[in-house]
């Protein structure tokens, strides 16, 4: 009897669907993006669709803005997901970011995804299987689902690296109690090679309005595309948004800006002001980035500096110190700022001041 | 007196000869019994010494105890050389005394912020001979490099080329080591690279030097460190099984088993002088050739001076070659520096503009289950690292790196980062109730290394390389292992703890690697295996693990054999000799008929 619901699913279910006629005017159930009130968004057809196996081809829509701007692409979803010899459907709408990231997911109410025992998803396990697929380095995705179930061998088999025990635990953190052949499938469906061709169609069709939203997405993915296809022009008629995202970004995002900062502003020196003034906003890795590049920056950010040496680790203290050296002239506004600093009782490296402060006298 | 202390009279003449000063310098590593205080030589090239370090885990460790003479009795000044590894708003984690005879002297020590000398106390001395003892407080990590008597009140320099200029003055030492040991080949580093290297050459008859920092071979892999080796035999599973481990979990005390054989396998060759204990400290080239090795033992401070034709760099950190002179390079090549790019992982893979960026250390650890309920104390100095993490064991993913630290100038920083991870996060995971009983078992106190210095060869291994499965014709190192990079998982959520990394693998075909990546470019004797060889960042993601090490290692050694047989460098292999050296690799591959069966 089950097999035969399944196959009248099945027919149901697969096959070319016609293009959904719904506005979208509220985000996924489960979405990674900021999604801006008001937005509307229509399906338009691609050429991309994801194979599945006795179920043919589900197609994938790119959701247009009212300005026909690409936005997200999503696909309706049906897949069996087989364990022990059973299958049961899975049905969830997937959605990908212009670059074919994973976005989110809609489940259906009227079709919940089950475990091993036939219990239903909870919300809490719809949230894990939300993290789990916006892990694109997860451990599921270089292996099969055999070795996934296997017991952890000793030994390597050879000359292959058996699956070890610090995988298997890491999996088992990851991956939603008693569905692991599910949580497998749906994880290998958003990340299959349907992301590359995503990525490539958006390349195809990008414009520069585009580019600008992306950065001022708060998604780091965007920012680091953006960043990465600005001209200088860009990056100097936008540097308040990218000194924003300095300030709120991710570290990654953060560490390419810093790397830049010379090359993109080197001729508008005024334009790194809010950068040098973050430093002591931002995580201690982007700091030292940035103090790669103060030897070549403007003299007002010695003084910028001068005042946040609280904030800086010792090699920190000790390049900035170096490169004061270096200069040979200190204004009395940061010799003062140093003497504060190398006299304070709560300054663990107040000695490293002190020091350098005996030496350049 | 087994242990060598440097007593220097520094007679200064005021007008008469009088006698005003005396100066006792005792080197912590050399006491006579270190009790339960290890020597730590890691990091020798920034601090200066040998250090004493009581890493007990919690537990006070035992007391380390040495008996020192003085030629002339009276008031002595007392310093100690030290540091608190965390300094900040709490007590310090590594505290320690000073006992002198039967009186422990009130200065609590271990608190000042980076290496230097922490005044003692003024003491009379009446007995020629007194015993001197090191007792720690906490168990967490106090260190010692020194303890210095003067009679005048004059603390000795602090800043690092001034040290070194006063110790040596103090010693009396002079520049060259007054033993001097000659050898075929001298390999330096007693890691599975440096391990192979040595049989090989020794196989084929060569008179080996090995000269190794630890008291137990097989760096990263030794019972000391305790990750388990990786990647394929390639052509030279004879000699590698010799060395290898089981694969245990990173961390397992399984990791002992393995010491046992390596140890005995190597130690079973009789033309393999190994200077355990033993950390080279400089290397001399002259018109790019390396004359001698310097190493001093690490306890007491003995050294040698090695000489050979042709050296083995397998130090990791590529000191040999960084001595001599040799090119190398740190960091990430930009992604068309050689084309390293992955679409798919962009900037975590290969930069667009190069960096300083390098894969992290490890130090590993574990806990266990007992009996009875267990107390851990508070650590608060760790928990600005931990935060609120919580775990109760440590795998691979245990790895710092950060654009703040240097591999190689900063590793006492990163180790001391780990160490307030570990505990930190012990720490937590004691809080619930589920882990009462559990109590820490082992905590490594040597950072296992991934990437530091990368010297130069006639061929530099890229990803691509890997990759593509480029055939070359001197491809003496096979591997089908996966690429794979580590990042900080910080770079990606600034939420996520820095001490954490994640890998990228990219599955490749099978590869090889060239014997032009084994030896320097300009450096004419001068071979290299192990994680120091000639590659680019993203061409070590694959072959860094220590089998793949091993077979870099042998190769070496069999080409240092035919050096020799032809009076050769390196390079001249591969010009003149590759198919005699090719025909070697597989000759060699199967034991030797003994004499009485042929």
């Amino acid at each position: 009897m089950r097999t035969l619901l399944f196959l009248v699913l099945v027919g149901l279910l697969s096959g070319t669907r016609p293009i959904p006629k719904e506005v979208m005017d509220s985000p996924p159930e489960y979405f990674v993006l900021e999604w801006k009130e008001g937005t509307r968004l229509h399906h338009e057809p691609t050429d991309f669709f994801i194979e599945i196996d006795s179920f043919g081809r589900q197609e994938v829509f790119a959701l247009v803005d009212e300005k026909k701007a690409p936005i997200l692409y999503t696909a309706d979803i049906a897949t069996p997901v087989c364990a022990d010899g059973e299958c049961k459907l899975m049905n969830m709408k997937f959605y990908w970011t212009l670059l074919g990231e994973y976005a989110g997911f809609d489940r259906y109410p009227m079709m919940p995804l089950t475990k091993h025992d036939h219990d239903v998803f909870e919300e809490e396990d719809y949230q894990k299987l939300h993290r789990l697929l916006n892990d694109d380095k997860s451990p599921l995705g270089r292996r099969t689902i055999d070795q996934l179930v296997e017991k952890p061998t000793m030994r390597t088999v050879n000359g292959v690296d058996a699956i070890s025990g610090a995988t298997i635990t890491q999996v088992k953190e990851a991956v939603v109690s008693g569905a692991l052949y599910s949580c497998y499938t749906a994880w290998h469906l958003v990340h299959g090679e349907i992301q590359a061709q995503l990525k490539a169609n958006t390349i195809s069709v990008l414009n520069k309005q585009m580019l600008v939203a992306m950065l001022y997405s708060s998604n780091d993915e965007y920012q680091l595309f953006a960043l990465e296809k600005f001209s200088v022009p860009q990056y100097q008629e936008h540097y308040e948004q990218i000194a924003l995202a300095f300030k709120t970004s991710t570290p990654l995002v953060r560490s390419i800006i810093a790397k830049r900062l010379i090359s993109k502003y080197n001729d508008a020196p005024e334009l790194q002001r809010p950068f040098w003034q973050a430093f002591d906003k931002v995580d201690s890795g982007s700091r030292s980035l940035l103090l790669k590049a103060v030897n070549n920056a403007p003299n007002y950010v010695f003084d910028i500096l001068s005042q946040q040496l609280g904030s800086m680790s010792k090699n920190q203290l000790k390049t900035f110190l170096g490169h004061l050296f270096d200069k040979g002239k200190m204004s009395a506004e940061i010799r003062n700022n140093l003497l504060e600093f190398a006299n304070s009782k709560n300054e663990t490296y107040s000695y490293l001041v002190m020091g350098f402060l005996e030496e350049s006298k | 007196m087994k242990t060598l202390h440097y007593i220097t009279l520094l007679c200064v003449l005021l007008g008469m000869n009088r006698l005003i000063g005396q100066d006792l310098l005792v080197e912590a590593e050399s006491f006579d019994n270190p009790g339960g205080w290890t020597i730590d030589p890691q990091f020798e090239q920034q601090m200066g010494s040998p250090y004493l370090l009581a890493h007990g885990i919690g537990e006070p460790v035992q007391n380390a105890t040495t008996q020192v003479s003085f030629e002339s009795p009276g008031e002595y000044h007392i310093w100690v050389r030290t540091k608190n590894w965390v300094p900040g708003d709490w007590e310090a984690p590594g505290q320690f005394q000073l006992k002198i005879g039967e009186k422990t002297l009130d200065k609590v020590l271990g608190l000042r912020s980076g290496w230097g000398w922490e005044y003692v106390d003024k003491m009379g001395i009446t007995d020629k001979q007194i015993d001197i003892e090191l007792v720690d407080l906490t168990g967490f990590d106090g260190r010692c490099d020194a303890i210095y008597f003067s009679t005048k009140y004059e603390e000795p320099p602090s800043a690092f080329k001034k040290l070194v200029e006063w110790r040596k003055k103090v010693k009396a030492e002079p520049n060259a080591p007054s033993l001097t040991k000659s050898y075929d080949l001298v390999v330096i580093g007693g890691g599975i690279a440096g391990c192979a290297a040595s049989i090989a050459a020794a196989e084929e008859g060569l008179k080996v030097a090995l000269i190794h920092d630890r008291p137990v071979l097989g760096g990263n892999a030794s019972e000391e460190i305790r990750v388990h080796t990786l990647g394929i035999y390639g052509n030279f599973e004879r000699i590698l099984k010799k060395l290898d481990t089981e694969h245990y979990p990173n961390g397992s005390a399984e990791a002992k088993a393995d010491q046992k054989k390596r140890d005995d396998n190597v130690k079973s060759y009789k033309n393999i002088d190994l200077f355990l204990n033993h950390r080279a400290y400089d290397a001399k080239a002259e018109d790019n050739s390396i004359q001698y090795v310097d190493a001093r033992h690490t306890a007491t401070g003995h050294r040698i001076r090695f000489t050979a034709p042709r050296f083995v760099d397998s130090t990791g950190d590529g000191w040999i070659g960084f001595w001599a002179g040799a090119e190398f390079n740190y960091g990430r090549e930009s992604s068309e520096t050689y084309g390293e790019t992955w679409e798919e992982h962009g900037e975590l893979w290969t930069p667009t503009e190069p960096d300083d960026a390098v894969m992290g250390s490890s130090v590993l650890w574990g806990s266990k289950e007992t009996e009875v309920a267990q107390e851990f104390p508070d650590v608060p100095w760790a928990m600005p690292v931990a935060k609120k993490y919580a775990r109760v064991a440590g795998e691979w993913q245990w790895e710092f790196s950060s654009p703040d630290h240097n591999q190689i100038d900063d590793t006492e920083d990163i180790r001391d980062h780990m160490l307030r991870a570990i505990y930190g996060s012990f720490a937590n995971a004691k809080k619930d109730s589920l882990n009462s009983k559990r109590k820490l078992e082992w905590v490594s106190s040597l950072v296992g290394k991934r990437e530091s210095r990368r010297l130069v060869g006639d061929h530099i291994f890229t990803f691509n390389d890997a990759k593509e499965g480029r055939k070359f014709p001197d491809g003496v190192v096979i591997e089908v292992r996966d690429v794979d990079i580590h990042y900080q998982t910080v770079l990606e959520d600034e939420e996520n703890p820095d001490f954490i990394s994640e890998a990228l693998f990219y599955k490749t075909p099978q590869y090889y690697i060239p014997y032009r990546s084994l030896y320097s470019k300009n450096i004419s004797n001068l071979f290299m295996a192990g994680r120091n060889f000639s590659c680019s960042h993203a061409g070590l993601g694959g072959p860094r693990v220590m089998r793949t090490t091993g077979q870099m290692g042998a190769a070496v050694g069999f080409a240092a054999a035919l050096c020799k047989k032809y009076d050769v460098n390196p390079r001249e292999i591969y010009t003149g000799y590759l198919e005699e050296y090719l025909a070697l690799i597989e000759r060699q591959k199967f034991e030797k008929i003994p004499e009485s069966k042929k």
